[in-house]
């Protein structure tokens, strides 16, 4: 692959703005209101099939099965989150993992609804080729042609794309910058700190949580709906929980407890899971390149170890901060 | 003394088959000091959760100013007036002390994510309310000059003027608070204690305090509830508490040397 390819750099671009704006969503929900959600993926994949299946099956406009598909993460939230949130922070993360591995198995075993196995291009059946992007696609050319116009130079429809899911991450930072300096944020994190003292002032901390699961369900949704266009097919597979721990990577990454280390982080972690994909010059060059997309993962996690040991708050986080006992 | 303000009737609660509370009754008036007192496992902290809601009661009513709140949640006892405080106190470590005592603020609009955008000068508007009174209240407990502080640099005393003034933040007519003097430095407790005092006398608030140090007590209280084993085994002024047989026997027998006055 050609380092210095544009292409893939916009496409990086692209999927580091996605991931950011996945992460916000567990930023609303672990770092400010303490919530560990483990199964974050699930919002994802059901805002997606939902959406997909909407416009293959039922021929609904785009932006209407978009919709669709957040009401579908909103109604996750409430399935999940109800019976667990007042509980303690444990059985919401023992029930978030299992609620994402039921959904991505869901998707899998029901192949009349999902498309099964081979995901969204199966929606229709065996023998049609089933796609749902067409409408987004034909909008992404609309607007790279107007910003060509802007600019001068022509844009790319993935340029466009880059350009439009930034502008989102920078937009919803803004929003939950404001969300977070509230009343509201104060609430959530004095959740996160000593739910107890919360409910001894007061405040209805059942209701919060339940808000910051539902908030951080839709981004994800939002993250979900993005990704699922833009790829332009999907299957159970893209929905592995290992996706949920990279948008912990990626909090973490940046620094606990800061929102505008999420895209530094989002950024950071695209770079590093994309940038070792170029690790294919001598001696490496000589493992195939299936052992070395192994090697990847490893060397990700290693530096991710190497952060946590020499810099423990993340890349801008609060040393104090961490060190004060709750 | 005036009317009754907190009445609590029968109120039982066991844990596992061992009765924490076994149909205890008494009422703190309107105004007043109350001590709850009585030795250890006596089901004082359990009476003080069960009233403020973070335990539910297995019978037994609970009457707040005229309102029931058996098994009402937290957050409503706490909103109808009745607050409480921790035995170790439960200041919020990394918020700074002004924050700890702005999230308690009453009633504020900007706890709606939804109003934060549709009437942001409504909520700024009390959010400034609610600034200016934690300001007051933090220069009455003497915190002010900590006020940027993170509440987990505090020592253990001022932790728990803290979490006194928390909880005036919510405008309360009665404080519980569970072994305010335990673990804090002399000079503190009395500081507690004077505020306690001026706090009755200037804003009307009524206290239910569980104390171990006699001295306190008898110094402090109008009233003074002794449980043992799950009940009240007697009620009344502080000096015909001490000369209660029952209460020597249950419980003052054992210190009755150090804190004879």
């Amino acid at each position: 692959m050609d380092f210095l390819n544009p292409a893939f750099w916009t496409f990086v671009a692209i999927i580091a703005g996605i991931y950011a704006v996945f992460s916000l969503g567990l930023y609303v929900q672990f770092s400010l209101a303490g919530l560990p959600n483990f199964g974050h993926v699930a919002f994802m994949a059901v805002a997606a099939y939902t959406m997909a299946i909407l416009v293959v099956r039922y021929a609904v406009p785009m932006p209407l099965a978009a919709g669709a598909g957040l009401v579908g993460a909103i109604l996750l939230a409430l399935v999940l989150g109800i019976p667990t949130v007042r509980l303690r922070a444990d059985y919401l993360a023992i029930a978030t993992v299992a609620g994402g591995e039921i959904i991505r198995y869901l998707a899998m075993n029901l192949p009349d609804l999902t498309g099964g196995p081979i995901g969204s291009i199966g929606l229709l059946g065996p023998g049609q080729i089933a796609l749902y992007n067409g409408d987004w696609l034909a909008f992404l050319d609309r607007l790279a042609g107007n910003l060509s116009g802007v600019v001068g130079t022509r844009v790319s429809r993935d340029a466009a794309a880059a350009i439009l899911v930034w502008l989102l991450a920078g937009l919803l930072v803004l929003v939950l910058w404001r969300c977070e300096r509230s009343p509201w944020g104060r609430v959530l994190k004095a959740i996160r700190e000593d739910e107890d003292a919360v409910t001894a002032v007061g405040k209805n901390v059942f209701a919060f949580k339940m808000q910051a699961l539902i908030l951080g369900a839709v981004l994800a949704g939002v993250a979900g709906l993005l990704l699922a266009l833009q790829i332009g097919v999907f299957s159970p597979e893209d929905y592995q929980p290992t996706l949920t721990f990279y948008a912990y990577l990626i909090v973490i990454l940046g620094g606990m407890n800061r929102l505008l280390a999420i895209p530094v982080g989002a950024v950071v972690f695209s770079l590093l899971y994309s940038g070792t994909r170029l690790l294919n010059f001598f001696p490496l060059s000589l493992i195939d390149s299936g052992s070395r997309a192994f090697l990847r993962l490893f060397l990700v996690g290693f530096l991710l170890v190497l952060l946590m040991a020499v810099r423990p708050q993340g890349m801008l986080g609060n040393r104090r901060e961490l060190l004060l006992e709750k | 003394m005036s009317a009754v303000l907190l009445e609590v009737e029968r109120l039982s609660r066991s844990f596992g088959g061992v009765a924490a509370l076994d149909e205890a009754s008494f009422a703190v008036d309107e105004g007043s000091i109350t001590a709850l007192i009585g030795p250890n496992g006596a089901g004082k902290t359990t009476a003080f959760n069960v009233i403020s809601g973070f335990l539910k009661p297995d019978a037994g009513a609970i009457r707040f100013a005229g309102r029931r709140i058996e098994g009402l949640r937290g957050d409503l006892v706490a909103r109808a007036g009745l607050v409480r405080a921790f035995q170790a106190p439960r200041v919020l470590t990394r918020m700074s002390v002004l924050d700890n005592m702005l999230l308690a603020g009453k009633d504020q609009p900007g706890e709606r994510l939804s109003l934060n955008w549709l009437a942001p000068r409504r909520v700024a508007v009390r959010e400034l309310e609610v600034h200016r009174r934690a300001l007051d209240l933090l220069e009455l407990v003497r915190l002010l000059p900590l006020a940027e502080a993170y509440a987990g640099t505090l020592s253990g005393g001022q932790r728990k003027l803290l979490e006194l003034g928390r909880a005036l933040m919510v405008e309360p007519r009665m404080i519980l608070l569970d072994e305010p003097m335990a673990g804090v430095a002399p000079v503190l407790a009395e500081q507690l204690v004077e505020h306690i005092r001026r706090l009755r006398a200037e804003r009307g608030v009524t206290f239910c305090v569980i104390e171990h140090d006699m001295d306190v007590v008898m110094s402090i209280s109008d009233r003074v509830i002794v449980m043992d084993e799950g009940r009240v085994i007697a009620e009344g002024p502080p000096d015909a508490i001490q000369r209660d047989e029952r209460v020597i026997e249950a419980y003052l027998g054992r210190f009755a040397p150090a804190s004879a006055p």
